[in-house]
């Protein structure tokens, strides 16, 4: 793998608020194509990773690369380049409630390119079929159901063919059928589409059932311990990620 | 085609076409060629990026309109580049053709184009349309004058309801926190009291400078006193004080219930048993009803002094003479009877902001509109209620 490949990288981050330090010197890079795991129990720093990787909150230390990029200490209009290479689907979903699900997936095609109206129509409508969801363009978000709203999220996320994708929770309040069915969609996009995905989670299925390598972060020793295929930290990983992997099978 | 120089295009959006620009040589190109019984054949060529130009959908339509073909067949082997936009095009063309019973040929294309053709295709059946024919212009304002009946009917049963619940209140039996209360007496009373003052003061010196203009026409400017302070006194004080609280205090109990409605929290509250009514709704008109009187008392203080300031400045009158004179012209009725205004609009803001609260849907983008709704009708039933109290005072002779 030469570096060209790697679309995201972490190097020596040190995330934290004010004093307290949520983890140390995190490594990682995210090759082209890979489902790349984020996890870790509730509250082990999954987030705040996120919100790093995104610019929404600063690093104590350490850096962020996007394909190579400086992406932490890159001026702001740089910052929004970078990033629009990127697609994003919240936790919540977090569609524009006053806006259409047609209104949500175009308003990044009508700010970020200059195709015109019946063009933008045309591409809305392909990603709300791609996500299932044919013929609700005139649909309210609070019309719909959690999953769907979630499949509308990643409607608009895809929106502009990100490059990357990430994901934060994304069976979150769903149930284990429909959170399943999301993650199936999830990897034929991915295949179809060509996109790269980091995935933020603590859902075992998801992990074992999408993720092409995942990195776990453990909240008290603040550092990630474990990188590798889900299957092989499930078998061989440290006992901490056995005992998550084992939990998690034994409450689902 | 040889892309020609873009135009220049502001902020963004610029800067990505640019780096598609890069690695894009072409322009998308959308050939038609039809012969004479043959299929329509449709050559797709270039480059396909959301962030290059397109070929309109919209001229294929019109020559499938033109004469409809035996048959369309879409090539995509001149295709160099591609992503969601050309799979976008495509997908339309397709769905054009089955709308017009037209057979269609996809062919040429990158496997991937036709694995996402696929999976767009094959989602669940789209969910029936709404009602198809929009109602007549008759049927519109029947339908209007019915869900006006159906509102008007809701502010009667909440004002029913909140009269219940106070009076469960003074039985002791109305259920809500006394620290919700003071926070509440806080908020709209004792933090409202600055911008009462300053707005107030400002109308005291409008008012006496109108007083003063036409007073002048009769020599008898000497008497600002007395027309402010009538004028501030029975009225404009406890008028001006409700319009502030209308669009502090109302729109704030407005958002506030209406955000707790699309968050689930008044659900909460009717599960667990706790009528919202007695909860939310009471104390804010407790606390409304109660600082309206007092804010307005400061009402009036705070515009008869903007009207000295202006006596003082502009007449030479001085303080002492002019309190003297505002002292004369105001009896303790029209100070009563101006609190009693006061309490009154203090009780209409409240209940018209939580009541466009808690009629407020549920979601986020109902938040806003009920504190506007919740303004507006407050403003609408304080000077209402202005006009009525004009009427019974004048007949009373109060």
């Amino acid at each position: 793998m030469t570096v060209a490949d790697d679309v995201l990288q972490v190097r020596g981050l040190t995330m934290g608020y004010g004093d307290r330090v949520v983890i140390r010197d995190l490594d990682f890079r995210v090759r082209r194509g890979e489902v790349y795991v984020v996890m870790g129990a509730s509250g082990s720093g999954k987030t705040t990773l996120l919100r790093h990787l995104l610019g929404l909150q600063e690093p104590v230390a350490g850096e962020v690369r996007y394909g190579g990029e400086d992406f932490t200490r890159a001026p702001p209009e740089d910052r929004e380049r970078l990033l629009r290479r990127a697609g994003v689907l919240f936790q919540g979903a977090a569609l524009w409630t006053s806006m259409t699900l047609a209104e949500n997936v175009a308003l990044p095609l009508e700010q970020f390119t200059s195709l015109p109206p019946p063009a933008i129509r045309a591409v809305v409508r392909l990603k709300l079929s791609l996500v299932g969801l044919r013929g609700f363009e005139g649909y309210w978000p609070w019309e719909l159901s959690g999953g769907m709203q979630k499949r509308a999220g990643l409607a608009r996320a895809i929106a502009l063919d990100p490059e990357l994708l990430f994901i934060d929770e994304p069976s979150a309040s769903l149930d284990p059928p429909t959170a399943r069915r999301l993650d199936a969609l999830l990897l034929r996009l991915r295949d179809a589409l060509g996109t790269t995905a980091v995935i933020v989670t603590h859902d075992v299925a998801t992990i074992l059932g999408v993720g092409t390598r995942a990195l776990f972060l453990d909240g008290e020793a603040q550092r990630a311990i474990a990188e590798g295929p889900p299957s092989e930290l499930r078998e061989h990983g440290p006992a901490a990620v056995r005992a998550f992997f084992a939990g998690g099978a034994a409450g689902a | 085609m040889r892309r020609a120089a873009r135009p220049p295009r502001l902020g963004p959006s610029a800067a990505r076409g640019e780096g598609y620009d890069a690695s894009v040589g072409t322009d998308a190109t959308c050939e038609l060629r039809r012969g004479d019984g043959a299929p329509l054949l449709v050559l797709l060529g270039g480059s396909w990026r959301l962030a290059g130009r397109l070929p309109d959908p919209g001229d294929v339509e019109r020559e499938l309109d033109r004469a409809r073909p035996s048959g369309v067949a879409i090539d995509g082997s001149g295709v160099v580049g591609w992503d969601s936009a050309l799979v976008a095009f495509v997908a339309d063309l397709v769905d054009a053709c089955r709308a017009r019973s037209v057979s269609v040929d996809v062919r040429g294309f990158p496997a991937e184009v036709g694995r996402l053709l696929e999976i767009a295709e094959e989602g669940p059946a789209p969910p029936e349309p709404p009602a198809a024919a929009p109602p007549s212009g008759i049927e519109r304002i029947g339908e209007q004058a019915l869900r006006r009946e159906e509102r008007l009917g809701d502010v009667v049963a909440f004002v029913g309801e909140s009269a219940l619940a106070l009076g469960r209140l003074v039985r002791r039996r109305a259920r809500f926190r006394p620290q919700d209360l003071w926070l509440l007496v806080q908020q709209s009373g004792a933090e409202a009291l600055a911008i009462v003052a300053l707005v107030n003061f400002l109308v005291g010196i409008i008012l006496a400078f109108v007083g003063i203009t036409q007073l002048r026409s009769f020599s008898a400017e000497g008497f600002v006193a007395q027309v402010v302070g009538i004028a501030v006194v029975r009225d404009m004080g406890a008028l001006i004080t409700g319009i502030v609280l209308s669009g502090r205090s109302g729109g704030a109990f407005a958002a506030q219930l209406a955000s707790m409605n699309a968050t689930q929290e008044i659900d909460a509250l009717r599960t667990l048993g706790i009528s919202p009514v007695e909860f939310l709704v009471v104390p804010r008109l407790l606390a409304l009803t109660a600082m309206a009187p007092l804010l307005t008392l400061f009402a009036d203080a705070t515009g008869i002094l903007g009207g000295a300031v202006v006596g003082t400045t502009m007449l030479h009158q001085t303080i002492p003479g002019y309190v003297r004179q505002t002292a004369a012209a105001v009896s303790a009725g029209d100070l009563v009877g101006g609190l009693v205004k006061g309490a009154t609009y203090g009780l209409l803001v409240a209940l018209t902001g939580t009541l466009r609260g808690m009629q407020a849907g549920r979601s986020a983008a109902r938040v806003g509109e009920a504190a506007t709704a919740a303004v507006v009708a407050g403003i609408v039933a304080i000077i209402a209620a202005c006009g009525v109290y004009q009427y019974v005072f004048f007949l009373l002779g109060w």
